[in-house]
């Protein structure tokens, strides 16, 4: 792995680290006072990895599946990556736990492509309040491309790796988030090309406090 | 002067609404499809020409893209259409509205605060139309326009999950025409053809809306029974049977009767896929045939 352009040093880490404990935070709070989608979001934690390494990264993460649906969410600007919403779609942890509270109203579709339909929908919203907040105290502001699903069974994480550039290296900041009965895992990668401006950014953000 | 004519030349429709979702901009597609003068809505809020939106995912897609700048997108799939226009495609009469994809986003001042938020829809109308054509080919039967077996596959193997998940039960009736050979070899396959498609039509009329009726293969049929027990599917198969032996076929001046034998299962914690379930009723449909036909076996499946 080429870490060598890439590499941020602990500082820039931690700060990263905080800013995105606030980041969530103000995430959790908007998602449950302002939208009503009550969710907790956990500690967020920080991992440099090469883009290779991340299917096996996703599979320690989490427990093994017998499918898995992720949401895959673009977003470009100054900071630029992808937004990953990694939800298990096994009999022991319900989709429907999370779309009781969605409030959709649908009659067009059964079974599960409405499931899908609906999990791309809160991953949009949960994608865009994660990476919505982390730009807003960045200064910056982003857009994305529409949400893609990815079905993945038993584990195999090894397609997503088509997904991005195999070369590249990324940073994954990743928050576990329950929801009643239901919970999964944001992922959100950075693209390398932002990696310097998210350097510069960082530093910024700590000067306000110095 | 050129982004503005930009704003009514583009075939997308784009509304502006500000934070108390009042309508501040109406594209000239908007008024077109709505009939809706620009004037006589700026300015209203959005529910008093729409009041089907003020429903609770879409005040919440709306302070979501207030609360973090989100970019929102509405399939058509999930949604059909936010706004409820003319199929302005006179082709596709299988939607009584447009279908639209939709998506939301901020629009920031110079502060960069986000004050207003854009609606843009996409009129696609004609794909949904081509997807649905594409979806019915895909799990239909060609000739008796009931489901296939391979839509047949993948509900049952639904039916099971959620039989494991909810513990909902839920029975499967196999049927197959007696002595459809001798049929096909006295009166030809068109009078066989003939026959497989009133008797698929004669089935799946009797059923609830909410059961499935399946082309096994051959002159073999599948019915799932969602929410039934053992003894209710008893009860229908014997209502079908007496149904298809009553009924007088007729073709090209022949006339005679047919029967069909029987085997119903219901679903049990020791299934757990949809072939071990179709064995099962396989099994009792070939114990009814080799006792007589024109019957019924059925039996709660233990594996």
């Amino acid at each position: 792995m080429n870490q060598s352009n890439i590499v941020i040093s602990d500082y820039q880490k931690d700060i990263l680290q905080e800013l995105m404990n606030i980041a969530f935070g103000n995430a959790t709070a908007d998602l449950t006072n302002i939208i009503d989608i009550h969710i907790e979001l956990s500690v967020p934690d920080i991992e440099l990895l090469a883009i290779r390494e991340l299917p096996e990264y996703i599979s320690e993460t989490i427990d093994t599946y017998s499918e898995t649906v992720i949401i895959n969410q673009k977003f470009l600007g100054d900071f630029k990556g992808s937004g990953l919403f990694v939800f298990p779609s096994s009999s022991g942890h319900d989709l429907s736990a999370l779309f009781e509270e969605s409030g959709f109203e649908c009659s067009q579709l059964s079974g599960s492509s409405l499931k899908i339909e609906i999990v791309m929908e809160i991953g949009n919203i949960l994608i865009g309040a994660c990476v919505g907040k982390i730009s807003e105290l960045l200064n910056t502001s982003v857009i994305y491309s529409p949400p893609q699903a990815i079905f993945v069974k038993e584990n195999k994480y090894d397609s997503l790796v088509n997904l991005f550039d195999s070369s590249q290296s990324v940073i994954v900041m990743k928050t576990r988030f329950q929801q009643k009965k239901g919970e999964g895992f944001i992922l959100i990668i950075t693209d390398q090309d932002s990696l310097d401006w998210l350097k510069d950014a960082l530093d910024k953000f700590m000067e306000a406090y110095q | 002067m050129i982004f503005a004519q930009i704003f009514d030349m583009i075939s997308v429709g784009i509304v502006v609404i500000d934070k108390e979702l009042n309508v501040e901009k109406w594209n000239r597609w908007m008024e077109t499809h709505s009939k809706i003068a620009s004037e006589n809505i700026i300015g209203h809020s959005i529910f008093e020409h729409f009041p089907q939106l003020e429903t609770k995912w879409f005040i919440r897609s709306c302070k979501s893209v207030f609360a973090f700048g989100n970019f929102l997108f509405f399939s058509q799939k999930l949604h059909g259409y936010i706004f409820p226009f003319m199929n302005s495609f006179t082709f596709c009469t299988e939607f009584s509205c447009m279908q639209q994809n939709a998506s939301m986003g901020p629009l920031r001042d110079e502060n960069n605060q986000i004050n207003h938020l854009y609606i843009m829809v996409n009129d696609v109308t004609e794909i949904a139309s081509y997807e649905k054509k594409l979806i019915e080919i895909n799990t239909r039967d060609p000739l008796t326009e009931v489901y296939n077996r391979r839509f047949l596959s993948n509900r049952l193997q639904e039916e099971i999950e959620r039989f494991k998940r909810y513990g909902r039960p839920f029975s499967i009736i196999l049927q197959d025409i007696d002595h459809f050979k001798k049929i096909n070899d006295t009166y030809g396959h068109i009078c066989g053809d003939f026959i497989l498609k009133k008797f698929a039509h004669l089935n799946s009329e009797r059923l609830r809306s909410v059961d499935i009726y399946t082309r096994y293969g051959g002159e073999e049929f599948c019915c799932i029974l969602p929410e039934t027990r053992l003894e209710s599917a008893y009860k229908l198969a014997e209502d079908l049977r007496v149904t298809i032996e009553k009924q007088l076929f007729e073709f090209e001046g022949n006339k005679f009767n047919i029967t069909m034998s029987q085997g119903a299962v219901e679903i049990t914690l020791g299934v757990s896929n949809a072939e071990q379930l179709l064995k099962s009723a396989d099994e009792l449909l070939y114990e009814a045939k080799n006792t007589g036909r024109n019957k019924i076996a059925a039996r709660i499946t233990e594996m």
